[in-house]
């Protein structure tokens, strides 16, 4: 049984399809790391509830929060200075706050934040709260106490949603399209296309009634002066996403779909050349018992047929378990390995359940 | 005595809902022609189960009477483009505008929402011609958010063809005869507590009904207490046992919490096979039509 190592890294991403437990996933590598002695953060997204009770994360907790481990620390880990802070992206008091701190006026910043745009869409936007998880990431990870950064990302129907999010923010903020539409960035020469693309766009509002051209205008115009932080951080983010120690785990489950998505993600992942450090199999089905127990067994011949008959049922879910993972290890990129999460008996509620997790992942 | 045109398939990733989905309409294809939209065409899992791969977002015809639409928020943006500027040199124009690009990308609610326009009128043209839809639908966080869209565009389109619109949908997905929603669940808590959390929310914050729960993967009945007992000191063999009726009580826990809710439960045995294909998925779609409440 080998374990998953991640000594020599500073960030590890868990990516992968809705519904596998990254989150879960994540909180127990962090407590992992956090019991071997290192610094962690980790910053969850969307918690269930019972994995931010487990957390200590219940209500708001944008900030990194201590979390206390003395239910998971021997008493022989008490000496050493492992520590493990967690804290709830939001992505809509991070976005204020940024809006805030780099507005070039209280008075640019409340009109970003009082706009019809910002008000009813920002929050909403999938891309904003990605490129928020990101910014958060960069305040995290400029912490020297900080050892490790585990990110839980929000699901995604595709693996670089997620990262390529700085770059498509920028992309919009800084486009000659937007330019076009109100923000000041010096003079540009101004070309057919774009009066045809602007013309067009008033003819979708009147049509519409959405009246975009001037809200998208004002919510532009606002983030005048501050595109150049934006840029500046987005290529620190996307920069940190590449470094040699920063590990991409992409957690997946067992289930045919899922494996399939798995598998996209990390050919997407691969070709955006991010280093895939492991692909986890969560809830993965336990060892089976020896069918030979029964037979020793001192019990009735009839209550032997229901063990043979229940290792049957269970033995045709692994069948096409394995065929899962065959599956996988045929997609998995150079130096990437392929580990088994084994499911817990009960759902993961408290820290040392996470902790059995993090203690229970190997290598399949 | 009709079940609802349009049946909207969600549940908790990993609970089965492509499944469920091909299954059900397997089923029905065999009362009237069934239309499957598959709203997660990339993946187009219940089409795979049904024998017959997407490809490229294309339709697949899968029988004469059931077919299967690969629905995509792109392909409904550009023929709402067509429908509002009839002058197709001037849509195309539009749609491959950067500016154009740059607004839709910065409303995903848009796309979202002229999908659900697009359902409504699948529905209507279905109720026309006697036909049933049933619907893949995302997992219940993105399913709660695609329906709340309705509102959202409300609230930012205070006039105009899109408002227009934002009525028209909102009183399809209340209207129980045009619109039901069918939650997958599986015999574990965490499945079970997020469908009846999303029961409660579309029913108190959208007005939306819930058809049906379908408890997948409900193992057979097979130990008896005294038998677990009597197996106590096989204890790898007993965990399992102990695991598998765990399940059923969690079943039987939530048939009477959906009941309180107001939700019907249907049952699906638990398939102890290597693998599901059109066989597993005609004899789950045979359970599903014969327990489906009609209205």
């Amino acid at each position: 049984m080998t374990r998953l190592e991640l000594s020599g890294y500073r960030l590890a991403i868990c990516l992968g399809p809705g519904g596998v437990g990254k989150t879960t996933i994540s909180a127990a590598l962090a407590i992992g790391a956090a019991a071997s002695g290192r610094a962690v953060d980790v910053m969850t997204v969307d918690p269930a509830p019972r994995l931010l009770d487990a957390l200590g994360l219940e209500g708001v907790a944008a900030e990194p929060h201590e979390v206390n481990l003395d239910s998971v620390l021997r008493a022989s880990d008490a000496t050493r200075h492992g520590r493990l802070r967690a804290l709830r992206l939001d992505p809509k008091a991070t976005f204020d706050a940024i809006v805030r701190r780099h507005a070039a006026s209280a008075a640019a910043a409340d009109a970003i934040l009082a706009g019809r745009i910002y008000r009813n869409l920002a929050s909403a936007l999938a891309g904003v709260a990605d490129y928020m998880a990101m910014e958060k990431l960069l305040e995290l990870a400029a912490d020297p106490a900080t050892g490790l950064v585990v990110l839980d990302t929000p699901p995604a129907a595709e693996a670089l949603d997620f990262l390529d999010a700085p770059r498509r923010l920028v992309e919009l903020l800084g486009s000659r399209a937007v330019s076009l539409l109100g923000a000041r960035r010096g003079p540009r020469r101004v070309s057919m296309v774009d009066i045809a693309a602007r013309a067009i766009l008033g003819a979708f509002d009147r049509v519409t009634g959405l009246k975009l051209l001037a809200d998208v205008q004002a919510f532009v115009g606002g983030f005048d002066g501050m595109y150049e932080g934006f840029a500046e951080r987005a290529t620190r983010a996307s920069a940190m996403l590449r470094d040699g120690a920063t590990g991409v785990i992409v957690v997946t489950t067992a289930e045919a779909g899922r494996i399939a998505q798995a598998r996209e993600f990390i050919a997407a992942l691969e070709r955006a050349a991010l280093h895939v450090r492991a692909v986890i199999v969560n809830r993965a089905m336990p060892e089976l018992p020896d069918p030979a127990e029964i037979e020793r067994a001192r019990i009735s011949a009839a209550l032997k047929r229901k063990l043979r008959r229940n290792l049957e049922d269970h033995a045709a879910l692994k069948a096409r378990e394995s065929i899962s993972f065959d599956t996988l290890r045929s997609a998995m990129p150079a130096g990437a390995a392929l580990m088994l999460a084994p499911e817990l008996e009960h759902e993961p509620r408290t820290l040392p359940d996470l902790a059995q997790i993090a203690a229970s992942i190997h290598s399949a | 005595m009709a079940l609802a045109r349009l049946l909207f398939v969600t549940g908790k990733g990993g609970t089965g809902k492509s499944t469920v989905a091909a299954a059900l309409a397997d089923a029905l294809s065999h009362k009237r022609p069934t239309v499957l939209a598959d709203l997660d065409p990339r993946m187009s899992a219940a089409a795979m189960l049904l024998g017959a791969p997407l490809a490229g977002g294309a339709g697949a015809r899968i029988s004469p009477v059931l077919e299967v639409v690969a629905l995509t928020a792109r392909a409904e943006l550009e023929a709402f483009m067509r429908r509002i500027v009839p002058v197709a040199a001037i849509s195309r124009r539009m749609l491959g505008s950067r500016t154009f690009g740059y607004v839709t990308a910065a409303l995903p609610g848009l796309e979202a929402f002229l999908l659900l326009e697009r359902l409504r009128i699948m529905a209507g043209d279905a109720a026309l011609e006697d036909r049933q839809v049933v619907v893949d639908a995302p997992a219940s966080g993105s399913a709660l958010e695609l329906l709340a869209v309705a509102s959202a565009v409300k609230g930012i389109a205070p006039a105009g063809s899109l408002n227009r619109i934002a009525h028209s949908v909102e009183s399809f997905v209340r209207d129980p005869a045009r619109f039901g929603v069918i939650l997958t669940v599986t015999p574990e808590e965490l499945a079970i507590r997020e469908a009846l959390e999303l029961a409660a929310a579309l029913r108190e914050h959208l007005g939306v009904a819930t058809v049906a729960a379908i408890m997948n993967r409900m193992p057979a009945p097979l130990f008896t207490r005294a038998d677990l007992d009597a197996i106590a000191p096989l204890r790898a063999h007993h965990h399992l046992a102990v695991r598998r009726e765990l399940e059923r009580s969690a079943a039987h826990r939530a048939r009477r919490e959906f009941a309180r809710a107001g939700v019907p439960m249907i049952e699906l045995a638990a398939l102890y096979r290597p693998a599901m294909g059109r066989a597993e998925i005609t004899a789950l779609g045979g359970v599903l039509a014969a327990e489906l409440p009609a209205r």
